[in-house]
């Protein structure tokens, strides 16, 4: 018979390197047609970190997305990076970005401020304008202020920065410390099918609720989540390295069994509101967290349908049957 | 699983009537060459990359239009002339002394233009928290997928036949492959003489015996984990080219290219402004591509032989000589009083720590401090230990150790939630951190929203509504 079960599970998950320097360095050049280049040491991995760290930079110099080109993973012409792990990219190579950027954009404001008969400081970068705040009438187009920057004063708009996120060493005898900077939540809720005459466990839907500070990149957070999810349910219920005597014996894709499109649930993907005020534009994270929470809202959805609490991993067809034919035993 | 056929069906016969009406607007431009360009060139650019101001766009990535294509070129895609291609013969063993080894049949045969063993590299050792992994095994192997020499041919089967070559002589040393086995004073030690204990964390907070000792309720139970690979599309892969005035240039599928240019710099003994390394486009990381794999062997094998070098994983190689996660075994005892206050929580870890350390120092130390899971608890003691087994490499894989411990910690809440009979949803808003709660490493947290989660989740799930 098919049984059904929700299971709820919750999580917590820090940002960058545990106490270690993780610096990323970055720098950024805006070309005279207001258009810009940013070179960063970090890797795409896959995740879609260019596309936000171009927006982050778009964002401080207040052009657009496509204005942005970014220049990555090349150590001969890139800045030191940490690199594409602990979910360390938007938070520490961004905040990078925001202060490279913000070096470059104060040439543009220095350059301006005389032509707006302002100071510097009363100036702001939006909509591909500097603009005197507050007074959105007077401004220049930023391609003119670059081009008046580079081309008459000889002054080009480059900014280079780094950032690492400050920590505090944590006592070797009780780990008291601060090991990160910043953390985020979520939750994950599994609406499961248990066939308790086989064992069978069907996701059918996973509603989850993640915090990333603020999403630079709504897209890819989501994108992010949902594929997560499909590493959680591999997690769950499929994927086994087995040994004999210290030989895998299924290292390959017929005998290690993984999620595909066709095993993923219905998934309800959404954000909470939040602004993290150490993040670049109050963001923080989101690659790793995605995965953490799916497994454990699983179990407990099975717990919920069939009464069987699965505490060694991956919960397979076998070891759910196992599990319920003893507890008929003990009933019995 | 159930294979949703019905579904893929739809999905297939819809896309089939929409072939028409999505047909480019314009006919497909050719370019010569091997890669024919099979789309419009002026690109229709998505508002959301227009738009100012940036940030919150749903912008659209601008390396999506060649990847939906087909047309990203990775690793494997590129080419250099003259380039040969390399394979590395894995061990036969999960722990021996490697007594000789001779290569002189793999280079007699034609097509095989270099081979390598781990006593030609300037620095045989590496490691991203210290360096107790030889890039070829050259006196000891300590799991099966150690490289213990390498070939460098014309192509990948030559190279592939002449791995067969390779005399390898072994002395079979005692080995294990159970972490708790390899605590005991008996087993044999895979690093040194001492310990199979590598690294260890404890964090402590309050006084757990005392607070055990005043909880209504004690709850106790072992959970444990596998060893899961990262499964990029993509395996691990490099190219190398030593070129005339002393240079390397390497590209990889590395995910951290400062830091492996470091370690290409140590192990080759080579100043680091002699070394490029670029990140190529990398399908899938998932945190196994962190540290450098073949690229010093590959570097070598292009300075013997003036050829660029490429060597691409197969499956086998990914699975069995790159890193997995950590398997954990998790003790969990929790004291709760009748309200489900959670009172007391005192925690062991056991992490099967394979043959090397790799990323193990981060694991062990993210895992230890978020084994208690986001809640107040006063009182707090987490121990763990990563113990060396001969088995595949443990390293760096997405939530370093966090989808372990929440597998443990929240299951452990439903099942206080079930035994006090408390709503699993109330339990866990009662003991939730919240804006400046006190971590277990007592550091203030800030922008906590995990009650918004938790209550967010439950509404869109339908979570008291929801019936069987």
């Amino acid at each position: 018979m098919i049984k059904r079960g929700k299971g709820m599970a919750c999580m917590w998950y820090p940002i960058g390197f545990t106490v270690a320097a993780n610096a990323s360095a970055a720098t950024v050049k805006v070309n005279t047609d207001g258009t810009a280049t940013v070179l960063t040491g970090t890797v795409e991995t896959g995740q879609g970190a260019l596309t936000v760290l171009g927006q982050i930079a778009a964002q401080t110099l207040g052009i657009a997305t496509d204005d942005v080109h970014v220049v990555s993973a090349d150590t001969d012409s890139t800045p030191m990076d940490t690199g594409a792990i602990a979910s360390r990219t938007t938070y520490v190579t961004g905040n990078a970005i925001v202060l490279a950027a913000e070096k470059a954009r104060e040439i543009l404001f220095e350059a301006a401020a005389p032509l707006l008969n302002v100071r510097p400081e009363q100036l702001e970068a939006v909509d591909k304008k500097i603009r005197v705040l507050s007074f959105p009438d007077r401004f220049l187009p930023i391609d003119k202020v670059v081009a008046h920057a580079e081309n008459t004063l000889g002054k080009p708009s480059i900014g280079s920065a780094s950032y690492n996120p400050p920590t505090v060493e944590m006592d070797p005898e009780t780990g008291q410390g601060k090991p990160f900077n910043a953390y985020v939540y979520a939750t994950q809720i599994a609406d499961v099918e248990v066939d308790d005459e086989t064992g069978e466990v069907e996701v059918k839907k996973i509603t989850a609720v993640h915090d990333c500070g603020t999403p630079i990149n709504p897209m890819l957070v989501e994108g992010q989540i949902q594929g997560g999810i499909s590493m959680g349910v591999g997690f769950a219920l499929q994927e086994e390295i087995l040994f004999k005597d210290g030989t895998q014996i299924n290292p390959n894709l017929t005998n290690y069994i993984m999620p595909t499109s066709l095993d993923m649930p219905e998934l309800e993907v959404e954000l909470v509101d939040n602004y993290d005020p150490t993040g670049p534009f109050g963001a923080k994270g989101a690659g790793e967290p995605t995965a953490v929470p799916t497994a454990a809202a699983i179990m407990n959805a099975i717990y919920d349908a069939v009464g069987v609490r699965i505490t060694n991993l991956p919960a397979t067809a076998e070891k759910v049957l196992a599990a319920i034919q003893e507890k008929n035993k003990a009933v019995a | 699983m159930v294979t949703r056929n019905k579904d893929l069906q739809k999905t297939t016969e819809s896309l089939l009537k929409k072939k028409d009406s999505q047909a480019p607007s314009k006919k497909p431009v050719s370019v010569p060459g091997d890669n024919p360009v099979i789309y419009p060139l002026d690109l229709p650019e998505s508002d959301a990359r227009l738009q100012t101001p940036a940030v919150g766009a749903r912008a659209t990535r601008p390396d999506g239009r060649l990847h939906g294509l087909g047309q990203t070129k990775y690793i494997d895609d590129m080419s250099f002339p003259h380039m040969i291609h390399a394979k590395i013969l894995r061990s036969e063993y999960a722990h021996a002394k490697i007594i000789s080894i001779d290569t002189s049949a793999a280079e007699a045969i034609p097509g095989v233009l270099a081979t390598l063993v781990g006593d030609e590299i300037p620095v045989n050792t590496f490691g991203p928290t210290f360096q107790d992994q030889p890039v070829l095994a050259d006196t000891i192997v300590r799991h099966k997928g150690d490289g213990v020499a390498a070939v460098a041919a014309v192509n990948e089967q030559i190279a592939a036949d002449a791995l067969e070559k390779i005399k390898v002589v072994y002395e079979p040393l005692e080995a294990v492959f159970d972490p708790q086995e390899a605590l005991k004073d008996s087993a044999p030690k895979i690093h040194g003489d001492k310990t199979n204990i590598y690294t260890s964390k404890i964090i402590k907070k309050g006084d757990v015996e005392k607070g055990l000792a005043e909880s209504d309720h004690i709850f106790q139970r072992q959970y444990s984990t596998q060893m899961v690979e990262h499964v990029p599309i993509e395996p691990h892969a490099s190219i190398a080219l030593w070129d005339g005035n002393g240079r390397v240039s390497v590209w990889s599928s590395l995910g951290r290219i400062t830091l492996g240019r470091e370690d290409l710099s140590r192990t080759l003994s080579l100043p680091q402004s002699k070394i490029r390394l670029i990140g190529t486009i990398v399908g899938g990381n998932f945190g196994g591509k962190n540290e450098i794999t073949n690229e010093p062997i590959l570097a070598l094998l292009s300075k013997k032989t003036g050829r660029p070098v490429k060597c691409v994983f197969t499956r086998g190689d990914e699975f069995i000589s790159s890193t997995i996660r950590h398997p954990f075994v998790m003790d969990y005892t929790t004291g709760v009083n009748n309200d489900g206050k959670i009172i007391a929580r005192k925690i062991k870890l056991i992490l099967d720590g394979g043959a090397y350390c790799s990323w193990t120092g981060t694991t062990i130390g993210k895992g230890s401090i978020l084994a208690a899971g986001p809640y107040n608890i006063d009182n707090l003691f987490v121990e763990s230990y990563a113990v060396y087994t001969n088995k595949t490499t443990t390293g760096a894989m997405r939530g370093f150790g966090a989808p372990q411990v929440c597998f443990a910690y929240e299951s452990q809440m439903d099942e206080i939630a079930e035994k006090l009979g408390i709503d699993p949803l109330e339990l866990r808003l009662k003991n939730a951190f919240t804006e400046g709660s006190a971590s277990p490493t007592s550091q203030q947290l800030q922008s906590v929203v995990l009650k918004e989660s938790l209550k967010q989740a439950s509404d869109r799930f339908g979570w008291k509504e929801w019936k069987k």
